[in-house]
């Protein structure tokens, strides 16, 4: 069965303005197959988010391979690097990211939005998601009356409306308190489980990694054995 | 903290130099508008100004006639008069140059033996004599030479009325010296000379006094005056150039108010860039003030920025605005010359004092624009200046609030006027205020209506329109600034068309006439132009004549302003069709005239408060005559006010003399283009226009569209300010909305959809100011229609809104709205999905 995402000795450079290169990542390797839950942990500024983003597709290496679905990102014009992060990625954030001047429902509608899906079938979706994270109630609300971890539950409903193959979370809980952050934690494996998802999501906490399939541990920018 | 400044504006340059640019054209364009009419305004005074000084020196009084010329004999009279040190006479007349289309030379006769000695000019060595001596000799400007083509020696063909002479260009002086201002077209000759060339012995305009050391210059005034009694007027120069301020004044007044308009659009830039900025350095404002900085510091420092921003506008703004007062010079002076009668500007100063308004408008207007948000941002303590709250909020709660003041002004415009149009002629354009700031005060109301319109299927055109409201400020500010400049544009759209259908129906119902002759040099020299008698026999031989028309005109003086006084022949058979009367019958108006009473245009009726019933009171050679007034009628051609008399009236008022036009009307069936060719080939010897009905009519509204030139011009600056702000208000759209560009790319948006929400953000924008700003529009143009015209020109306009070009105009307002977005959404649509930053949103 091809994986979901592939990494074969991907790195990422960075020139800082003084001139001097930031090795963000170094020949990490790696894949994640349908369905599995993987955590990547490591200190702040060891490379999790730049893999997650290389994973997405937003980034691109500066040497090494990623291959999304079978398709290797690098070969792919932006146009078909977006639509393919469009229809078979969902992303969660650590600061959410919800659009402030829409309501809970509008934000879980964007990626139908986006991608230009009947808004009939969309809509029912999101309500269904929106039950199931327990915000049925809240679906006519401004996002800004709600607590940060009702914030993170939109977050991830509006993930998984179009059922992405991957779902990709960098921090999702890193701006919530431990009970919060638990919650959603549990939506968010629940939910990725229930839909047959892969999940790759990058935490600082052992416990939360301990809760995957896998957990890959950055170091430097280098994945540890 | 000066130094602080410096490095902040120079971050700021680096940061958003597209926004600082925009709002710099901005204050440019507006500063340019107001130097520009300004500098026309001013050049327009001056000329007549440097024109009287060039020709009389330092006189102290000028001695002029009730109407037209005075009689040389009153020249023995002035010199008797005791304080008189010296009297110059003049004769002046503006000359048409014969094969040479549009050139004319303004005549100045004068005693040159004495000009030797007191004019302020002088003759080249030896060049008296000559000039006594050598008929038609002439001095010339050297600037009319070197633009003509013409040297010393060399012959010019001219014409005064029919009769045609020969003048020689006998010096070049540079009379401009004297007074820059002054008329290049200026050419001195002895004034023996002029009246013998032109036929018009023992006549002069003009008597220049110079009063004898130690006589104060009101009594020997007072002395003239009661000496010359009703024969003639004593005038200081100061008075003059007043009387030319009084006619010009309302054109002047119109041009002004509308400049104002591009600066107050150009301020909306200043207050969209300033309030972007501030959005964007929140944080670091609040840094500021946590750090100890006072809120005078921050209020100065946001201030400074401002007026430096001013400064920069005003720059570029100078040298704009001289450049467009140079390209308007032909179409103001033609205004000036055609409908004031007064002379045309040939020439256009930048003085200090100019230079400094320009600086004032440019600077105060970019620290007037940048004051709200500027207060707004010192006000604030650190902790709200440091929390993620934006203004956006504040804005969206104002909505309403701004809604409710544009209404409160509106109806404060209103009820100023209704209390004062009686008594006080400008509550006429605190009416038009009041329009005009509602307008965009209702611009974030309009906005919100907009954006709840339908919901967006998917990321796109619509997307862009709903989304406005979430970033009210920027898109409001936008729209209110388009919509101002809509509506100026709408309004005055209206009225011009308006005004054309209303000429056109006047000339309908008053060009009667089959040809229409008249001489060159007629629409200035007036009374001095006159039909030859062998000219008017001639016509009276013309094939298939019905009736001759003859027309006798003056300027004189009457209800205590110039007026153009004509003289008709009541009694032609059907005459009552040349005039329309506002009302009344107008036989009965006729056969009142033929009994010697006078009727009235109605700009002066409404100026003079002249009504049917009344009398007018009119300077004639023997003194004031005051006629009863027999009715009101229409009138387009001079807003200073006219009248029309009989012609044996005219006769008693101011003597015999031959007209200055005749009108032919034709058999039935009769060719008026045949006749007016056969008319000019047997007339060939004089110098004629003859005319046919339909080529007068082309010509007066081709005067018409020349007088609106500038107003087009002033209508143009602004729409291009208001698109600038269009893009301007997308441009901090896309960089306030990085965060959220970003995330939708990282959603899986596409470029060209990014693209298309700008473009629906910028027609969103275009919408919402041209909804408001034809509402203001169609108020604006009543305004101007209905009040403006009346009050300040004195005619009646009909409404006829010219729905076609009010069309076109929304399409192309549409279009420059979609246009002006086309460079914020090619900005916004390379946002990269990777700038989504951890704060932002």
């Amino acid at each position: 069965m091809v994986p979901v995402v592939t990494f074969r000795q991907v790195a990422r450079e960075y020139r800082t303005a003084g001139g001097a290169v930031l090795r963000a990542l170094r020949g990490v390797s790696g894949e994640v197959p349908a369905g599995r839950i993987v955590a990547v942990t490591g200190r702040s500024g060891s490379g999790k988010s730049t893999l997650l983003h290389l994973a997405a597709g937003i980034d691109t290496p500066t040497s090494g391979e990623v291959v999304l679905l079978g398709r290797p990102l690098a070969a792919l014009a932006d146009g078909e690097r977006t639509r393919l992060r469009r229809d078979h990625v969902g992303l969660v954030f650590q600061f959410f990211h919800l659009l402030p001047h829409l309501s809970v429902e509008e934000n879980v509608l964007v990626p139908a939005l986006v991608a230009g899906d009947p808004l009939r079938g969309a809509t029912a979706r999101a309500r269904e998601l929106l039950e199931r994270v327990g915000l049925a109630g809240r679906r006519e609300d401004a996002v800004q009356k709600l607590s940060g971890g009702e914030m993170q539950r939109v977050a991830l409903c509006r993930a998984l409306l179009r059922r992405p193959r991957l779902l990709l979370a960098d921090e999702p809980t890193g701006n919530l308190d431990e009970e919060n952050g638990e919650r959603v934690m549990d939506l968010l494996l629940g939910l990725a489980r229930g839909e047959g998802s892969a999940v790759l999501f990058a935490t600082h906490s052992r416990e939360l990694a301990a809760r995957a399939d896998e957990t890959w541990t950055l170091h430097s920018g280098v994945r540890e054995p | 903290m000066r130094r602080y400044l410096a490095r902040a504006i120079a971050r700021e340059l680096r940061a958003a130099r597209a926004l600082f640019l925009l709002a710099v054209a901005g204050v440019a364009l507006g500063v340019a508008s107001v130097l520009s009419i300004q500098i026309l305004n001013r050049s327009a005074l001056g000329a007549f100004a440097g024109t009287v000084r060039a020709v009389s020196g330092e006189a102290d009084l000028s001695v002029l006639g009730w109407a037209g010329a005075l009689d040389e004999s009153l020249l023995d009279d002035v010199l008797a008069t005791p304080g008189v040190a010296a009297a110059v006479p003049l004769w002046r007349a503006e000359a048409v140059v014969d094969g040479r289309p549009g050139a004319s030379l303004e005549i100045v006769g004068a005693d040159l033996l004495q000009a030797a000695v007191r004019a302020p000019w002088r003759l080249p060595e030896g060049g008296l004599g000559d000039a006594l001596a050598r008929p038609g000799w002439v001095a010339l400007t050297p600037a009319l030479a070197a633009e003509m083509g013409w040297r010393v020696g060399d012959r010019i063909p001219v014409s005064l009325g029919s009769r045609r002479a020969e003048l020689v260009v006998g010096a070049l002086v540079d009379l401009q010296r004297v007074a820059p201002l002054a008329s290049r077209r200026l050419a001195v000759m002895d004034i023996a000379q002029a009246q013998a060339l032109l036929g018009v012995r023992g006549r002069i305009h003009q008597l220049d006094v110079r009063s004898a050391e130690g006589v104060p210059k009101a009594e020997l005034r007072a002395r003239l005056e009661a000496r010359l009694g009703d024969r003639a007027r004593v005038l200081t120069p100061e008075q003059r150039t007043a009387e030319a301020e009084g006619l010009l004044a309302a054109f002047r007044l119109n041009l002004t108010a509308l400049s104002l308009v591009s600066l107050l659009v150009g301020g909306f830039l200043v207050y969209a860039s300033v309030r972007a900025s501030l959005a964007r350095r929140r944080e670091e404002l609040g840094v500021l003030r946590a750090i100890g900085a006072t809120r005078a510091q921050v209020l100065r420092l946001v201030l400074a920025e401002a007026a430096l921003l001013g400064a920069a506008g005003t720059a570029v703004g100078i040298p704009l605005g001289w450049l467009a007062a140079r390209v308007n010079v032909a179409a103001v002076s033609g205004t000036i010359r055609n409908l004031y009668l007064l002379e045309g500007i040939d020439a256009v100063t930048l003085g200090p004092g100019l230079v400094l308004l320009a600086v004032a408008t440019g600077v105060a207007g970019a620290v007037a624009g940048a004051l709200g948000p500027a207060i707004d941002a010192s006000r604030q303590d650190p902790r709200a200046l440091l929390a993620s709250i934006t203004l956006e909020e504040r804005v969206r709660a104002g909505a309403g609030r701004a809604l409710l003041v544009g209404v409160g002004l509106l109806t404060a415009g209103i009820a100023v006027h209704v209390a004062l149009r009686s008594r006080w002629a400008p509550s006429a354009f605190v009416l038009a205020l009041g329009v005009l700031a509602a307008v965009p005060l209702a611009a974030p109301a309009t906005i919100r209506l907009l954006a709840r319109a339908g919901r967006p299927r998917r990321l796109g055109v619509g997307y862009g329109v709903r989304t406005l409201g979430a970033r009210l400020g920027s898109a409001a500010v936008a729209a209110g600034a388009l919509a101002v400049a809509v509506a100026m544009l709408a309004g005055v759209t209206v009225m011009v068309g308006s005004f054309r259908v209303s000429v056109e129906r006047w000339l309908d119902a008053t060009l009667r006439a089959d040809v229409y002759v008249t001489t060159p040099s007629w629409r200035r020299a007036r009374s001095d132009a006159t039909l030859a008698p062998e000219v008017i026999e001639r016509l009276r031989q013309a094939p298939g004549l019905v009736a001759l028309d003859p027309l006798r005109q003056v300027q004189a003086r009457a209800a205590g302003r110039r007026i153009s006084l004509s003289g008709i022949d009541a009694a032609l058979p059907g005459g009552a069709r040349r005039v329309e009367l506002v009302a009344g019958d107008p036989a009965a108006a006729m056969a009142a005239l033929r009994g010697g009473a006078v009727l009235v245009s109605e700009p002066l009726a409404r100026k003079a408060a002249l009504a049917p019933g009344g009398r007018l009171a009119v300077h004639g050679r023997e003194g004031e005559v005051a006629l009863p007034i027999a009715g009101v009628y229409r009138d387009y051609g001079t807003e200073g006010g006219a009248g029309l008399v009989d012609l044996s009236t005219f006769e008693r008022l101011f003597g015999a003399g031959a007209p200055s036009n005749a009108a032919l009307y034709l058999a039935p069936g009769s060719d008026a283009e045949a006749t007016t060719l056969r008319l000019r080939a047997a007339l060939r010897d004089h110098a004629l226009q003859i005319r046919s009905n339909r080529t007068l009519r082309a010509e007066v509204l081709a005067i018409f569209e020349q007088t609106f030139a500038v107003t087009r011009l002033l209508q143009v600056m602004g729409l291009v300010i208001a698109a600038a702000g269009v893009t301007l208000s997308l441009l901090v759209l896309a960089s306030e909305r990085r965060a959220e560009l970003a995330l939708y790319r990282a959603l899986g948006a596409t470029r060209p959809q990014l693209f298309a929400v700008f473009l629906g953000r910028g027609l969103g924008i275009g919408l919402a100011g041209l909804a408001l700003g034809a509402a203001g529009g169609a108020a604006l143009a009543r305004v101007l229609v209905d009040v403006v015209n009346p009050a300040f020109f004195g005619w009646s306009i009909a409404l006829h809104p010219p729905w076609g070009a009010l069309a076109s105009q929304a399409f192309a307002i549409l279009a420059a709205a979609a246009a002006a977005s086309l460079y914020p959404a090619l900005a916004a649509s390379r946002t990269p999905a990777a700038e989504l930053s951890r704060d932002a949103l």
